[in-house]
Order: C-alpha cells, then structure tokens, then sequence
C-alpha cells in the first residue's frame, strides 16, 4: 500500500512537465502549426527557471519567466514559419538545437548549484500517508490538471477555440470567411512556448533541485509523441502523461521491489521511456481512426493565393 | 431608389497581369445580375473585391449610393453582401452548426442560431441536419450550409461564384427556385458563370468580361447564346471537326467488373464497373464531382492497383496487376484532373516533367541513367505541337499558366501515342481557344486508331466530344451508349442516382 | 512612407537559392558578435576565432579535415533522405550502432592482422546503420508512423547502448575500471593518409562519397525519384514511383551512410568505444544537409563551414575562454537564417511607395 501510494505520488511528479509541455502543442497543432522545437523551448524555459529561482529563490516567478523565456523562443519560430512561411520541421529542429546550445551556454556557470524544490501547497495533507496521492504536490501538478480541463472547454465550447480549430482544419476557407489566420497561430504558437517553457522550468523546480546540460532528456520530443497518441485530445493526453509517468519511475520501484525485475539494467530502464514512445505510436497506429483526427493542415504553411 | 452596387473604373494589378481594369457597372435592388466570363476573365478577383477579400489598386465602390472602402469580408457581411463560394469555404471536420457559427460575425448562443437556421431552412426549402459533420454531406448539401449561412445574415446582395458546377440538373432547378424567391424580395444576386443557358434562364441583366475588361452589359434574354459566347470569347467559335460516319475498331480497353478499395475516409470508390471503348472511339464519362471519378482514372493509371489481373485489358492482355510504368509500357496513359502536383510537378523544369511519363515509351533513360538530351528533344516538340506558351524545356512547370501546362500534359501524353488513353477533365479552367486545340488533338487520336475515355463534369463537352456515353453516380456506371440517344434530363437523372438502364445493364 | 512587399516569382531563384546560404553565414557572423558582445565577451574576437583562425592557421587544417568528414558523409545520406522528404533525424542514432558494429568487428578480430578487418568494419558500420534506419522506415511504410519521432527516440535508446554495452560485455579488462572498449588492434585503425598528421581514410572518403551521391542524385533514374517523391508525391506515384520504396530507400542510404561515418569515426579518431563516443555530428549533419541545400556538393562546403566552426569554438575556448556551448548557437542561428532566407527563392521584396498607387488611381 504505502509502495503503492508513493509510485502514484512519482508518478504524477515525473508527468507533469510532460503533460504541460504535451497540452501546450496539443493546442499549437490543433491550429495547424507542427513545432517540434518543444524540447528546445523546455530548456530555455529551464535555464530561465532555474537562474531565476537562484537568485529570487521565488519559485512563481521562477515558473512565469521558464513560460516568458519559452514563448520568446517560440516567436523566433512563429516568425520564421508563420511570417516567413519557413518549413516547419525544419525550423521545429532548429529551434531544439538553438535550446539545447543557449541553455548550455547560459547554465554553465550553475551547475551543480542546488536551489530548493517547491513545496506542496498543501504541506497538511502532504504527509498524509493516504491522502497526499491527492493533495500531496506542488503547484505545477494542479496547474497542469487545470489546464487539461480548461483546454478541453476552450477548444470545445468556446467560438474562439471553434475559430482555431477551423484554421487548424482549412486555413484557407478561414482566411476566405475573414479570420486571420496568422494571427491565430501566432496566438497558438505563443501558448505553446509559454506551456513549454512552464513545463521545463518544472524540471529544475520540482525534479531535480538543480541544472544540468539538456536536463530534459529528450522529454519534450516524448510529449510531441503523446499528442499524436492522445489523437489531438487533451483528456487522453492526461492518460497518456501518466502512462509515461509511470514507465519513467519504473525502475525505482523495479529495484526496490527485488526480484527478477531488479537484473534489469540500468541502461534498459533508462531507455525504456523512448522504446515505450515507439510502442504507444505503433499502437496508436493500429487504431483505425488513427489519423482522421489530426488536424488538416498540420505542419502546412499558409499560401494564400493574394 | 439608388443601385445597390455600383464599380466605377475598378483596377487591379497582379504581377503580369492586369485582372482588372477599369470595369464598371451597376446591380439593382432585387435584380439577378449575371457576371460572365471565361476561366481567367477577371470576375473572380472583381468579386473578391467586393467582398473585401483584396483591395481594389483603383476605382470606387457604391453600396445604396454611398461610396464604401470594403476593408475586409467582415466589413463586406457587415454591409449586407453575402457570398457563396465555388470552393466552399467549409471545415470538413466540424458540424453543419459550427460551420455556421464560423460564418457569424456576432456571437449567437448555439441553441439560438439552431433555431434561426432552421426557421431559414423551412423559409427556402433547404433541408440538412445541423449537427451532422461536413465530411458526410454530399456536394449539394454543402451548398446548403454555404447558402443557409449567407442568408442568416439577410443580405441585401448574394454574390454566388460559379454555384452549379457541381449540381445535377435537378439540383439547378431547385437552386433557381431559391434564388428567384430572393430576388422577389429584394435581395440583389451577382451571379457568376459561365453557363450561357443557366444565365438565359435566370438572370435580368449580365455583365461580360474578357480579358480583365468590361465587353458589354447587356439582357440575356434578348442574346443567343451564340452572341454571348462569342462576346466572351472574343472571336468565332471553332467547331470541333469530326469525320462524319466514322466506324469503329476491334476493343481496345475492356474493364470488366472493376471495383476499388476505399482508400480515405471520404472517397468514393469504384463499384464493379464494366465498359468497352474500341479503336476510334471516345468514350465519355459523365457525373457530378466526387462520385467515384478519382478512383476510376486511379484504377485505370494503375495508381490504384486491384487484385485482378483480367479486370482491365488492352487488346486482350490484363494489366489489372501491373503500375503505372507498366501500363504504359503496354500502350495505357492517363491525365488526371489535378494538374499542378499530380499530372506534373510544379517546380521542375518541364523537360524533367517529361521524365516523369515518357521515360520508358520513348527511351530516355538507359541503365539506370536519364538521357536528359533525348527528353529535351521530345518536350521541344510538344511545346511546339501543342503551341505552349512557355520559354522553352527549361522552364518550370509552376510557371506556366493553367491553360498551357494543360497542353503541356496532353501533348506529351498525346505524342506518345498511347493505345489507351484516359484523360480527366481535360479542359477544366482552360481558355476557350486552349480547350478547342486539346478536344481537336483528343479527336485526331482517336481517328488514328487510339480508344479514349474522357471523364468530364462538363456536359457540353461531353457531348460535343464523345462517341460515347456513360454516367457515373457514387462508384457504379450506367450502361455506355451512343452520345446522341441521351437526352439532358436523362442524363441528370442517371447523375442524381436514378438508375434506369443501370440495373439491367 | 515606404511599404514593402512581398511577390512571387514566375521561376525560383537560382541566386538566391545558393546565395542565401552565403549570406546566413555572413550574417551569423554579424549577430554573433553582437550577441555576445552583449552578454559580455569581445565579440568580434569570437568571431574571429570561430570562423576565422581554423582557416589561417595551418596546424588547425587538419582537425578541419576530419571534423568535416563525418558531417559530409552523414551530411549527404541526409541531403538524399530529405529530399525525398523523408525526415530523418536520427542520424546520430545510425552513426552509433554503425560505430557499435564496426567495434563489434574490431574486437571479434581483436588481435589479428589482415587487410580485410577494415573493409569488414566499413560493411558492418553501415549494416547497422541501415538496419537501425529500418526501423522507422517500417513503422512508416506499414503503419504510418511518423519517422521523425521514431528515429529520434531510437538516437536516446542507441545511447544507452553503448553505456551497457562498455559497462558490461566489452569493458576493457585493462581498463582500470573505466567504461570503455579495449584499444583496437593496428589492422582495426583506419591509417593516416599524410604522414604526421591525424588525417585518416576517412577524409577522402568523405569527398568520394559526395560527389558519387552528386552523381546519383542528378543524372539517375534513382536521383530523380527522391526529387520527385520529395517534390510532389501524388505525381510520383502517377510517374511509377512508389511511396514506400522511396521512404525505404531514402532511410536506407541515409542510414547506412551515417553508419559508415560511425565506423570510421570509431577506427579513425577514437579508436575504442568510449561513452563519450556520441558528439552529436547526426545532429550537425542535419544543419549541414540544410546549409548545403540538400545538394551533395553544396554539403562538401557545407561540412567545411560547419567544421570550421567546430575547431573556432575549441580555438576561441583556449583564447577568450568562450564557452564551448557558443559553437551550437552559432550554428543553430545560421539554420534560422537559412530559413529564414528561403522565402526570398520563391519570392521577391518589391518596395511600393505611396505615389506609385496613388498615381494608379
């Protein structure tokens, strides 16, 4: 029970940065925009987040300036492929190596420097051996839970998440009825980077109390996968974190529990969150409405012909 | 009372060409004013400035007598102009409703404008589902939303861009209802086509284009037909010439219960569809778009590969197995109706589009190598056969215009001389003279001894063309019989899925 | 006031087309000093070293050759794939388990002499990087998933590889307890091709291979599928050409050709397996692909620049103390700039003042 009760608690922790990053493309696809510059965006959001709370010890503002350096990020992007009609995977790519070289560069005199983890907001119920499964995180994991709720109502129920998804669909009919349709995947592209920014300043905030070289670890690219596995739906995308969530912690608990899962390793365990991204793409694959939910004219630029 | 609309010396300028200029004219309250013209006339961009979509470089737009700037189609909706496009301007994947929504510029609680379409449905006769997703409706029905949506708005002028080029007959007619009713109460319809005898039937007064310019405004019911094509066109109209009495060869392409696999979602597939077209013989097939048309030049190309080798054959051999490249080895080319992208690639230079089709017909390509030489030969002589308009092999295919890389395509499928050739639409969006020169080549092939299929949404030029004629209508095809044993209705019928002769063919 | 916009060209530039190339470097240069002026070096020596000492320096030369080598050979398998617009990015993945099966070879053969070990290695680096890169050619052929995900997560999986493999099976028994391989035998080290120099085979064999894939890809029949495939798919497969040949044959010379790289990365530089084995040059390749316009020999020159920058931000870490981090924004920025310059191939600035329209009216 108490094992059980502290790999859900793991579990949640490990997933949230990829849950925010993941709701944030999920979003900025939805708008017709593919920007896998995630990973890039989740260390710039980290370095940001990490300097920030070293110096404030601030841990809010820690998030918001992770969110601000992400969505700057993410304008280089919007600019290059929404202004300038650039090629979207290539830009996406190049965005995730000016990341992961900015991040290095500007942490390379903090590493190894600890800063302080957040602490749950309910620090009553958060050493409560059952109930801190429900009440026993910080911030991030709410906000995170919230925003998957929020992102459902606002594509689902509001006109302006009905207007982002008709450009995501058919750019051009939008753009013939009289919405703006850059101006929509600016909006969209500039949520994601903030999401994703949030999502890596999670990692020094709330993971690991310090900053490491590419510290996300490839996490960003796993919660591009997700969406595609979510079929571009933010409540499956909840599912989807925590799936992950728990294959990540895995070996703890594997290691912990003895047995013949404890021969596993180590380098197996440590691959097993990308091997699992594959299995959940091929799987997802298999479905037979697999891509009908995707949005149209995703990863398209915008050629209007005037 | 003032003009509803009224252009004075509207201008605009496109980098080489002048779409617009100086055109000027005026529509009255409840008038049904047709715009004419040709593909490439102008009245696309000339509506497109009325609706706000672009800005005119020069000249004044009146709306009531009150000179207006139309800065955007919200401001244009927000005048009391409505439009229903040629491409539908509709979102596959949401709701009839939500489409809807889309089109509102005020935001109407959902269950309000529920009510409100449904009052406007009852009101015109327009019948649909609201909550029914766009991926399901047919054409017709799509229409529907386009329309439905333009009239919640009440608007005091509809523009409706080239509305009956995906319509059976039938659904023409109930169209015309619709719009006469509208016109009855004072609503003004700028009609865009260029259908004479649609015009002749429905509209007060039409204004033609040629050439970005204004050639007359004029009463349609007091021109033939005749008069106004060739205003439109510009000089005589060339008939295609035809030997009279031609007689007909041994079966060249036999299919034989030829059915496809659904590929996407919403594609039509081909249902055991059987047909014999012989030397000489130009067979056409008639249907409104998206009725299974795609998948039968797919499956006669060889794009589509089906699982039975006998289903298709050419002088006796199947090729039901064989791709494309093998297929036209054996003697079969096709032309498929997208040209830009599928029947050519845009940014290559046409002699490497030639590569794509007659490498192996015509040997360009020698142990693995191409013979770059030998396939700038042979696009010389198809720019030269075929009159296009281009710099020379060099060029990019992107660059020339619609109606030249038409010819482009055709001639150097046509100059292969294929045994089979199946072509889609051939003409579409193509300049009267370009149409003419590529029926005339279509008919000097087949009186070489080629079997021809002709899939067209165009009657005329399936009548005027075609020796034979068969009707498709959601994958299957009605029996081929002699062009001229098909009166119009019958034809509509067999389009709108009345099969008559289909269930004993 | 001045307005600006944009048309479209009746035919892409050729001009720009190698030309934006040319200025994004330049350009890099530009920002690049003033960016880390600001953030407190002397930017102009930064620039100076990075993309300016390798080329005067003599004794750098060398390094820039086989820095460059390894980028060409992976640069050009990817400038293949990419055209058919088969993304690729998993070079990084393929160039270590090529490099993995070229060790595997080495030391199977560990202590013996022979003319054929090499050869050997070469088959075997790009064996396994062709059958590394079929993996996400067959998701993507059989059940349409994306490759772009797929070999990327196969690039972190391939890292942890060689982790368990030199902590375990082929830790070097005289390695004091370090994780790596055991030093290869002579016949399994690539020679030097200039003596007392670090050149190695590799170095020609870059050059050999680009121009043999220049070759290919515009006077074949195989060239002209990629292009088309990339280019317009729907027209292939009404060419002839199927979709799913073209994905597997792109990720298969690409993936061989990153393959290749590894092993004589392996045998020429390093000579062992060791952890530190990966140096993300699948990755550089990507921007050396793109920097090259996806043209073998534009990839030759491409590879050059890109080393360059390389042996600069180790020559500027030793002279200014810049960190070596600065290398990849260097980099990074110079693809944004490419892209950034792409627009201008298909169209043009047309500046439009004021009185032009007005005198239209």
């Amino acid at each position: 029970m108490d094992l059980t009760i502290a790999i859900l608690v793991t579990v949640v922790g490990a997933s949230t940065p990829i849950l925010i990053a993941a709701l944030g493309e999920l979003v900025v696809e939805r708008s017709g925009v593919l920007n896998l510059g995630v990973e890039g965006m989740m260390l710039l959001g980290a370095i940001a987040g990490f300097v920030v709370q070293f110096h404030t010890g601030n841990h809010y503002l820690a998030l918001l300036c992770g969110a601000a350096a992400g969505m700057a990020a993410s304008l280089i992007f919007g600019f290059l492929t929404l202004s300038l009609s650039a090629n979207q995977t290539a830009t996406g790519l190049a965005l995730t190596i000016f990341g992961t070289g900015f991040s290095a560069l500007a942490g390379a005199s903090y590493s190894a420097r600890p800063v302080a983890l957040m602490s749950p907001i309910f620090p009553d119920l958060a050493t409560h051996p059952v109930l801190r499964v429900l009440f026993g995180y910080s911030f991030p994991a709410y906000f995170a839970l919230f925003m998957v709720f929020a992102i459902w109502f606002f594509l689902k129920k509001t006109r302006a998440g009905l207007i982002l998804r008709a450009v995501g669909e058919n750019d051009l009919s939008a753009h013939s009825i009289g919405y703006s349709v850059i101006q929509v995947r600016y909006f969209a592209v500039m949520f994601g980077g903030a999401m994703a920014g949030v999502a890596g300043a999670c990692f020094p905030l709330t993971l690991t109390p310090q900053w490491a070289e590419g510290m996300t670890a490839g996490r960003g690219w796993i919660a591009v996968a997700l969406v595609v596995f979510a079929s571009w739906r933010p409540f499956r995308l909840l599912g989807g974190a925590y799936l992950f969530g728990l294959v990540m912690t895995m070996e703890l608990y594997a290691k912990a529990g003895g047995g013949p899962l404890s021969a596993i390793p180590s380098e197996l365990w440590a691959a097993l969150p990308y091997i699992a991204t594959i299995a959940v793409l091929v799987l997802i694959s298999l479905r037979r409405d697999a891509s009908t939910n995707a949005p149209a004219c995703l990863g398209k630029p915008f050629m209007p012909s005037n | 009372m003032p003009n509803r609309l009224e252009l004075t010396g509207i201008t605009k300028q496109f980098p080489g060409v002048l779409a617009n200029d100086h055109v000027s004219f005026a529509v009255k309250p409840g008038e049904i004013h047709a715009l004419l013209g040709e593909n490439g006339a102008g009245k696309s961009t000339l509506v497109k400035m009325i609706y706000g979509i672009m800005q005119p470089d020069a000249g004044e737009i009146r709306w009531n007598g009150e000179p207006v700037v139309v800065a955007n189609p919200k401001a244009a909706r927000k005048l009391g102009i409505g439009m229903v496009f040629q491409h539908f301007s509709l979102f596959e994947a949401l709701t009839v409703l939500e489409n809807i929504a889309l089109g509102m510029d005020a935001k109407i609680p959902s269950r309000e404008l529920e009510s409100r379409i449904r009052e406007v449905m009852e009101t015109y006769g327009l019948a649909l589902d609201p909550h029914r997703t766009v991926a399901t409706l047919s054409v017709g029905e799509r229409q529907r939303i386009e329309i439905v949506r333009a009239l919640l708005l009440n608007p005091q002028l509809l523009i409706m861009d080239e509305p009956t080029s995906v319509l059976t007959p039938q659904e023409v007619e109930q169209l015309f209802t619709v719009l006469r009713k509208l016109a009855a109460e004072g609503c003004s319809i700028l009609y865009i086509s260029h259908k004479l005898h649609e015009i002749k039937a429905l509209c007060d007064t039409a204004t033609i284009l040629r050439g970005g310019k204004l050639v007359d405004t004029c009463d349609p019911k007091q021109e033939t037909s005749r008069s106004m094509a060739e205003k439109m066109i510009g000089a005589g109209l060339k008939d295609i010439v035809k030997a009279e009495g031609r007689t007909f060869g041994p079966p060249k392409l036999v299919v034989n219960k030829l059915s496809t696999i659904k590929t996407g979602h919403f594609d039509v597939a081909v249902d055991n569809v059987s047909f014999t077209v012989r030397a000489g013989e130009i067979l056409g097939v008639a249907g409104v778009a998206g009725n299974g048309q795609n998948a039968l030049l797919d499956a006669l190309s060889g794009e589509l590969i089906g699982d039975d080798r006998e289903a298709i054959t050419i002088d006796g051999f199947g090729i039901g197995l064989m791709n494309t490249t093998e297929r036209r080895r054996r003697g079969l080319c096709a032309v498929p109706e997208e040209r830009n992208g599928h029947a050519a690639v845009g940014d290559f230079s046409l002699s490497d589009n030639s590569v794509l089709t007659a490498r192996d017909r015509l040997g360009m390509v020698v142990l693995g190598l191409i013979n770059s030489g030998a396939a700038k030969t042979y696009t010389g002589k198809v720019i030269a056969d075929f009159a296009v308009k281009a710099l020379g092999p060099a060029s990019t295919a992107g660059s020339l215009s619609g109606g030249n890389l038409q010819k482009y395509i055709m001639g150097r499928e046509i100059l292969q001389k294929p045994t089979v050739l199946v072509v889609s639409q051939p003409t579409w969006g193509v300049d009267a003279g370009a149409a003419a020169a590529i029926h005339q080549a279509l008919v000097d092939l087949a009186a070489a001894g080629s079997a021809i299929v002709v899939i067209s949404q165009d009657l005329d030029e399936l009548r005027a063309l075609c020796d034979t004629l068969a009707v498709i209508n959601m994958g299957r095809l009605s029996a081929a019989r002699p062009v001229k044993e098909f009166s119009v209705e019958e034809i509509g019928l067999l389009m709108g899925g009345v099969h008559g002769s289909m269930e004993t063919a | 006031m001045m307005r600006f916009r944009l048309e479209k060209r009746p035919e892409p530039s050729k001009l720009m087309l190698y030309g934006t190339p040319v200025a994004a470097v330049v350009l890099t240069m530009i920002l690049g000093c003033l960016l880390f002026s600001a953030i407190g070096y002397n930017g102009l020596r930064a620039v100076q070293e990075i993309f300016f000492t390798p080329l005067t320096n003599p004794y750098k030369w060398q390094d820039l050759g086989i820095k460059a080598a390894p980028l060409i050979i992976i640069g050009t398998g990817l400038s293949v794939a990419y055209r058919a617009n088969v993304w690729n990015i998993g070079a990084e993945g393929q160039y270590i388990i090529g490099a993995l099966a070229a060790t595997s070879i080495a030391l199977l053969t560990w202590g013996m002499s022979g003319w054929w070990i090499l050869p050997l290695m070469a088959i075997a680096g790009m064996l396994g990087g062709m059958a590394y890169a079929s993996i996400p050619a067959f998701l993507k052929t059989r059940l349409n998933v994306n490759e772009i995900l797929t070999s990327l997560m196969l690039t972190y999986a391939s890292v942890q590889l060689i982790y368990y493999l030199i902590r375990g099976p082929w830790k070097d028994p005289m390695g004091i307890g370090f994780p790596q391989s055991r030093l290869f035998s002579e016949a399994a080290r690539l020679p030097n091709i200039i003596p007392g120099t670090i050149v190695h085979l590799g170095v020609p064999i870059a050059v050999i291979v680009a121009l043999i894939a220049w070759f290919v890809m515009s006077k074949t029949v195989f060239g002209y599928r990629m292009r088309v495939v990339g280019a317009a798919p729907h027209a292939a497969r009404y060419g002839g050409f199927s979709e799913n040949k073209t994905i597997w044959l792109a990720m298969l010379v690409s993936g061989g050709l990153a393959g290749l790289a590894g092993m004589l990365e392996v045998a020429g530089p390093f000579q062992r397996m060791v952890p530190g084995f990966p140096t993300n040059y699948g990755f550089t390749a990507i921007i050396v692909a793109f920097l090259g316009r996806l043209n073998p020999l534009g990839v030759i020159v491409a590879g050059v620049v890109l080393a360059i920058t390389f042996v600069g931000g180790q020559v500027a870490q030793t002279t200014i103390g810049l960190p070596d981090e600065a290398t990849g924004i260097f980099q990074a920025m110079m693809l944004f700039l490419l892209l950034a310059g792409d627009i201008l191939v298909r169209y043009r600035i047309r500046r439009i003042s004021p009185e032009a329209s007005a005198g239209a009216a």
